[in-house]
């Protein structure tokens, strides 16, 4: 069974259509990747996942629960999907209440392209916050498994600096640490090597490449055309917020059909 | 030499009453502010509104003009007679407290998005949000502009001597009207540059030891 599925995503702004009927299904163990020019929708598409972005209508069914559903013969929770109008006119789809909610987005883990480690705390503090104060796990248990994710991504060292001493590739890989952190079933990156120098996206890469090898569930936004292309198991590709063209690396990068993809790709290319 | 040990007891009195102003201002002004921060950025409008009207107020009128005002508010509109003292106080905690609330206002502001969107990835409640994310970084990033508001308390103090508070400033006033020289006026300012020299090193000690995460340039 799928570990993540979402059904017919749309999403709209006030002034744009952000996602226009987008359909995903991801099975545990899988990486994917989605590639697409800027403003293509990957990066929504992702962040709705894990409710930083809420549907307007659609289905997101996580590990088997529904969390956020506009179909009326669906279950979300105790309630029935529906389409929700807001005071301000905008409409968005049914999901679990606050509590349940926290514990879906809780199974997810998210990676920023602007690493968004919390400044004021230690690489280690980073890491054990949420396990202790969210899932309540122990602080001595929190930390070991702190000390392990440290050393998995090279940042033994690092354990109680500041985040504000690191490189940008070390602080990435210390926010990948921090995702971990949480055991979640399903690992988002969005773009997480943009805003690193092109000498240092290797370091970030090889952790994600290595967590991949390990059978890590991951949905990785990126514009590393060779990650995608030598990491991931399925590259999906989007243009103005649909899915163009989804398929194996092989296919997506050796194959296109698209007149898009193509396009995009020699682009790609030339830069 | 002689009248400088004449007048030093007496000026030495209003210091501490000065102080004991100043100290009291802050113990309340300062976590006051915090609220009526929060509350200028509630999604309850009546909150908003009353928490926007309040720090209008405050900060755009004189506060001489809040501390006449409430010297003589309590004895005409309530019958209830209260000191110079204590008046001084409550004028000058919700003086400052509204001006604490816009520095702690902007401080809140400028913590990016990004670190909502980590909390809210982590799965943190809204309360660890504020309380464990946003508060330290505000704390930092608040402390030289309300240092230099501490800095300014120091010498506002000086005019709770209009409704007669026997402050520091109200003593050597009278003492330079009885005496006809100016040397009391010159004490007082020692005294007020020795009081922001310390408050100024202590502010600053403050500073280094929450500043020690920052960014290295």
């Amino acid at each position: 069974m799928a570990l993540l599925e979402m059904k017919h995503i749309v999403k709209e702004y006030p002034n744009c259509k952000a996602l226009n009927d987008v359909s995903l299904s991801v099975e545990p163990g899988e990486t994917v990747a989605i590639i697409g020019p800027s403003g293509s929708g990957k990066s929504t598409l992702l962040r709705c996942v894990n409710c930083l972005v809420r549907i307007t209508s659609g289905e997101i069914e996580l590990d088997g629960k529904i969390f956020a559903s506009s179909n009326p013969e669906s279950m979300v929770g105790d309630r029935k999907g529906a389409q929700i109008a807001d005071k301000s006119g905008n409409t968005e789809a049914q999901y679990l209440p606050e509590k349940q909610l926290k514990e879906a987005v809780c199974e997810t883990g998210m990676v920023f392209q602007h690493f968004n480690l919390f400044p004021h705390m230690t690489c280690l503090e980073n890491i054990t916050y949420a396990p202790i104060k969210v899932k309540g796990i122990d602080r001595a248990k929190a930390v070991s498994r702190g000390e392990e994710l440290l050393a998995l991504v090279g940042l033994s060292a690092k354990r109680d600096e500041y985040p504000g001493r690191l490189s940008g590739g070390q602080k990435q890989r210390i926010a990948i640490a921090r995702a971990l952190a949480m055991d979640p079933d399903v690992m988002l990156f969005d773009e997480p090597t943009s805003a690193l120098d092109p000498e240092i996206t290797g370091e970030v890469l090889s952790v994600m490449r290595q967590l991949s090898d390990a059978n890590t569930t991951m949905i990785v936004v990126t514009h590393e055309m060779g990650f995608a292309k030598e990491v991931a198991d399925r590259v999906i590709f989007m243009n103005e917020g649909r899915i163009v063209e989804e398929g194996t690396p092989k296919e997506i990068f050796e194959a296109p059909k698209s007149v898009r993809l193509k396009e995009f790709l020699g682009a790609m290319l030339k830069a | 030499m002689e009248y400088f040990s004449l007048i030093l007891p007496s000026l030495l009195r209003g210091t501490v009453i000065s102080i004991e102003l100043f100290v009291a201002t802050l113990i309340f002004a300062l976590p006051l502010g915090l609220p009526i921060a929060l509350g200028e950025n509630s999604k309850v409008a009546p909150v908003r509104w009353f928490c926007k009207g309040f720090v209008y107020v405050f900060r755009g009128t004189p506060l001489m003009l809040q501390l006449f005002f409430f010297y003589f508010f309590f004895p005409i509109y309530l019958n209830i007679r209260w000191n110079a003292f204590p008046v001084a106080v409550l004028t000058f905690v919700l003086n400052y407290s509204a001006y604490f609330a816009e520095i702690y206002r902007g401080g809140i502001k400028s913590i990016g998005a990004g670190q909502y969107e980590a909390a809210h990835s982590l799965g943190l409640s809204k309360w660890q949000t504020f309380k464990d994310v946003v508060l330290p970084q505000m704390t930092r990033i608040v402390i030289p502009p309300v240092s230099n508001e501490v800095i300014t308390l120091v010498k506002d103090t000086a005019l709770a001597s209009c409704i007669a508070l026997a402050d520091l400033m109200r003593v050597a006033q009278s003492t330079v009207n009885r005496d006809g020289t100016l040397t009391a006026y010159i004490i007082a300012a020692g005294i007020y540059l020795i009081f922001t020299a310390i408050a100024t090193v202590v502010l600053g000690k403050m500073e280094d030891r929450y500043s020690k995460y920052e960014e290295v340039a």
